[in-house]
């Protein structure tokens, strides 16, 4: 059974068709990256996984259950994590509260007390190494320590699969290789958990992190395929690099 | 003969519509172009009032003559609030500029009770009436009514005519987009804040024309109400919208007040005022972003 | 037991502060006045502070929850009053017509309203003011627009004497009882998943839904427990002490004007707020009756703007950042 499967969606806002016929399969524990420039419909795809809006055509299924019209707060305790492009934390609370939140309302709601959770944020807390801020309110963290706190905090809520937005654009080489290493670590610590990376361009680090890569290109799917063979796909090398070898 | 009463009160309505639509389209133009619910819209319809009946009553000049004074009042009112506070919201919460909105509506509500008392006015332009055969229109109602379409038309233009018109127009459309293609956004921001100000204000004189009674410092709520329920139907964003949906709301309570005043043990004008909200309510339950769409 | 008293030590500042109040009310002479009007203002910002403060929504109408009560307390003692024996029986038959009213007319404006943004969300409150009044007067419901005189009533299940005690010090009392418990309803919401839910969709409603939180749920647990504290409010501190009700006074906007003042004074969200804006709005007005009366709105109008630009926190936000990290965190919330 896969973990994730998207049949066929499409997306249309007017006249403009952002996500076209792209079906998907994710299974458990696999690291997938999604792959395409700007306007290529990844940020439209992922919300339309996690509920935000609504495709025209097609269906999305988790663990076997459609779950393309449920509303959004229902589908983190079912085990849908998600970290956005931009962190958008809950600034005025502390840090420890905000990695609270997401245990006591993601996949253990109602199992575990206010107290619990702020416990398993301690701990998360701990894993991104930010303990030395638990108690700041989240809005005076650097950008980068909010989006270790946003990793911190879909990790409390004990996902299934976590949907990470990190498109990267503008990011320096260190943030990036930063974010790799997160990455990396997230695959080791946490091997049942299915990740769903969306990145703007094909690195050779996360190409050897992810077991399978999905090229977008203007809405539509180019490539879905595993990693070695996406990346020598003549299609994928076209749309990256203008033109096929040879011309 | 039925028959006739029904077009008389069918015309009413249309001419008290035009007039409630012209009141809505401020509000709409400042939901549009800043995303900012002008929560106090009531009290700047008063000011106007206040405007017309001191002009009247103090120096005999004639209503009509008053409109382009109210104009520059509520241009001038616009930007004052606009820059000592309006500006820095604009990225606070929206319960910043909701209770910014609100407490200037308080302010000058509170100041006209200090400078005018809180007794009810009015004033009276003694001119006649028309008959338009299944029906009596005061020349005053009249004039009103063809100051709001005249307005309405002049915002056309504006909108599509004129730079300014044209660069609030697609910073309704996208702010970023304007900005990128060299429109001066903040500059947009406060004329069209003003200009919003200003209509709200202008109609204020118009609405004395309709009923030139009952003015004082809290006049304005049950306008605000009116006006949101009229800007909800017409499209919130949209002036054009706005004004139609004062014309179907004009039909809508005209017809109510007729009807409410037929049944038995019930005071047809408090009904007529449940009867709005009512109405506020079941729109935003079915469709929030108006009735009417714009393209 | 010694978590449960960390959890809660931030109550006693305020119940220090109410206890002062009712000390200084009934101890100098004259002073019950000026401390029940401070106890009322205290409790009105309680009260609404549990929705403005927590969800970061504003209600225009909020005092139409307060006349409701108003009007059920008037029905208890009105309709009940010729039942022998009830004595002290109707007042709480009032109260929990109040509690019933508020309840069902916060249902009926939040099962629409809820659902909407927060413009929107302002903009359908708006009316519930002017739509429940005038739906009153103009259907002529308990009386219409004539309203309800019950102090005959009063005196008759009473006695006269007892009548004027429960008017002019009962009524506070109650008050009294009403801040403290909306005080200690407001910080059990902090603490517990509720609080927490609200602080998430008032920050970002967007991510709080993506963390699993039902933001509508929430907000209608912070909107009927609102209204419930504004009806018993209105039941008390109207009903009980002048009575009889009069639809366009207990319809009147000024007081949401005065709530929302007290609220982002003091420090909306906070549990301390309330208290300090009540007090200083409180003495305020007070003391500005004395000099400029009908002024306070006036001046307090643009201080709104001013606190809304300048320091959205308010008193007690500013106070909480000073004293993060100290032992008087706990105390100041």
């Amino acid at each position: 059974m896969a973990l994730l499967r998207l049949e066929n969606i499409t997306k249309r806002f007017g006249g403009l068709v952002a996500v076209d016929n792209v079906s998907l399969e994710v299974r458990q524990g696999e690291l997938i990256a999604i792959v395409g420039p700007n306007g290529a419909g990844k940020t439209t795809l992922f919300n339309v996984v996690s509920g935000a809006f609504l495709p025209e055509e097609g269906k999305v299924f988790f663990e076997d259950r459609d779950i393309t019209r449920l509303p959004t707060y229902k589908r983190a305790p079912l085990g849908l994590g998600r970290t956005f492009q931009i962190p958008r934390p809950f600034s005025s609370a502390s840090v420890r509260e905000n990695v609270a939140i997401g245990a006591m309302f993601g996949t253990q709601a109602g199992e575990v007390s206010v107290d619990e959770s702020l416990e398993i944020a301690d701990h998360y807390i701990e894993r991104v190494a930010l303990q030395d801020h638990r108690d700041k309110a989240a809005g005076t963290l650097t950008p980068v320590e909010k989006k270790l706190m946003e990793i911190a905090r879909a990790l409390a809520m004990k996902p299934k699969l976590l949907l990470m937005d990190e498109a990267m654009a503008g990011m320096n080489p260190k943030d990036i290789g930063d974010m790799v290493q997160l990455l990396v670590r997230l695959k080791e610590e946490e091997p049942s958990m299915s990740i769903i990376a969306m990145v703007e361009h094909i690195m050779r680090a996360v190409a050897g992190l992810a077991e399978r890569v999905m090229v977008m290109h203007q809405g539509a799917k180019l490539v879905d395929a595993p990693t070695k063979e996406a990346l020598t796909d003549p299609r994928v090398v076209e749309v990256y690099l203008g033109q096929p070898k040879g011309e | 003969m039925i028959l006739n009463q029904l077009i008389g009160n069918l015309i009413q309505g249309l001419v008290l519509g035009a007039i409630y639509g012209m009141m809505t389209m401020g509000l709409s133009l400042i939901f549009g172009v800043l995303k900012v619910v002008n929560v106090g819209h009531g009290a700047f319809i008063m000011v106007g009032a206040f405007t017309s009946l001191y002009l009247f009553n103090g120096l005999g000049i004639v209503p009509i003559l008053a409109i382009p004074v109210a104009l520059i009042i509520g241009l001038a009112l616009g930007f004052i609030f606009y820059y000592s506070a309006i500006r820095r919201l604009l990225n606070a919460p929206e319960l910043a500029t909701l209770l910014a909105t609100f407490a200037m509506g308080v302010l000058l509500e509170e100041t006209a009770k200090f400078i005018f008392g809180s007794e009810f006015r009015g004033y009276n332009w003694p001119v006649s009436k028309i008959s338009l055969g299944v029906t009596v229109l005061p020349l005053t109602k009249l004039y009103a009514c063809l100051g709001s379409i005249f307005i309405a038309v002049l915002l056309y233009f504006w909108f599509n005519k004129t730079r300014a018109g044209t660069a609030m127009r697609s910073v309704v459309e996208d702010s970023e987009g304007a900005r990128v293609c060299g429109v001066n956004v903040q500059g947009v921001y406060a004329l069209s804040f003003a200009l919003g100000i200003g209509l709200t204000v202008t109609s204020g004189v118009l609405l004395t024309m309709f009923i030139p009674v009952g003015i004082n410092p809290y006049m304005g709520g049950p306008y605000t109400l009116k006006a949101f329920v009229i800007a909800v139907l017409g499209g919130l964003a949209s002036p054009y919208g706005a004004f139609f949906g004062g014309l179907i709301f004009g039909l809508l309570e005209n017809g109510s007040y007729t009807i409410f005043a037929m049944l038995p043990h019930v005071e047809p004008f408090a009904l007529t005022r449940f009867f709005s909200f009512l109405i506020l309510l079941i729109i935003l339950l079915i469709r929030p972003t108006g009735l009417l769409r714009t393209k | 037991m010694k978590g449960t008293f960390a959890k809660y030590s931030a109550l006693i500042p305020v119940y220090v502060a109410y206890g002062i109040m009712l000390l200084i009310g009934s101890k100098m002479s004259g002073m019950w006045q000026l401390m029940a009007m401070l106890l009322f203002y205290c409790a009105l910002g309680q009260a609404f502070n549990i929705f403005l403060g927590m969800t970061g929504y504003v209600d225009f109408g909020y005092v139409a929850f307060m006349g409701v009560g108003t009007y059920g307390m008037a029905l208890g003692i009105t309709r009940f009053a010729h039942f022998e024996g009830l004595g002290v029986g109707i007042v709480i038959i009032g109260y929990c017509l109040a509690v019933l009213m508020a309840t069902l007319l916060s249902l009926a404006v939040g099962a629409v309203a809820l659902r909407l943004r927060g413009a929107y969300f302002a903009i359908a409150t708006i009316g519930v003011n002017e739509g429940f009044r005038y739906l009153i007067e103009g259907a002529k419901i308990w009386n219409g627009s004539e309203g309800m005189i019950f102090s005959g009533q009063l005196n008759k299940v009473f006695g006269r004497e007892a009548a004027s005690a429960l008017s002019t010090f009962w009524a506070d009392i109650f008050v009294l009882i009403i801040a403290a418990v909306a005080a200690f309803v407001t910080l059990h919401y902090m603490r517990s998943k509720i609080g927490y839910a609200l602080t998430a969709l008032r920050e970002d409603e967007d991510a709080a839904k993506v963390m699993g939180i039902n933001v509508t749920k929430y907000k209608i647990i912070a909107f009927i427990t609102s209204a419930v504290f504004a009806g018993l409010l209105g039941a008390s501190a109207w009903a009980l002490k002048t009575p009889y009700v009069f639809p366009p006074e207990v319809f009147e906007i000024h007081y949401t004007v005065e709530a929302i003042i007290i609220v982002l004074l003091g420090g909306a969200g906070t549990l301390l707020g309330p208290v300090v804006g009540g007090l200083i709005y409180g003495i305020s007005k007070y003391y500005l009756a004395i000099i400029l009366p009908g002024f306070q709105l006036i001046i307090f109008a643009p201080i709104i703007i001013v606190i809304i630009v300048v320091f959205p926190e308010g008193t007690v936000g500013m106070l909480k950042k000073k004293v993060r990290g100290t032992s008087f965190e706990r105390y100041i919330v």
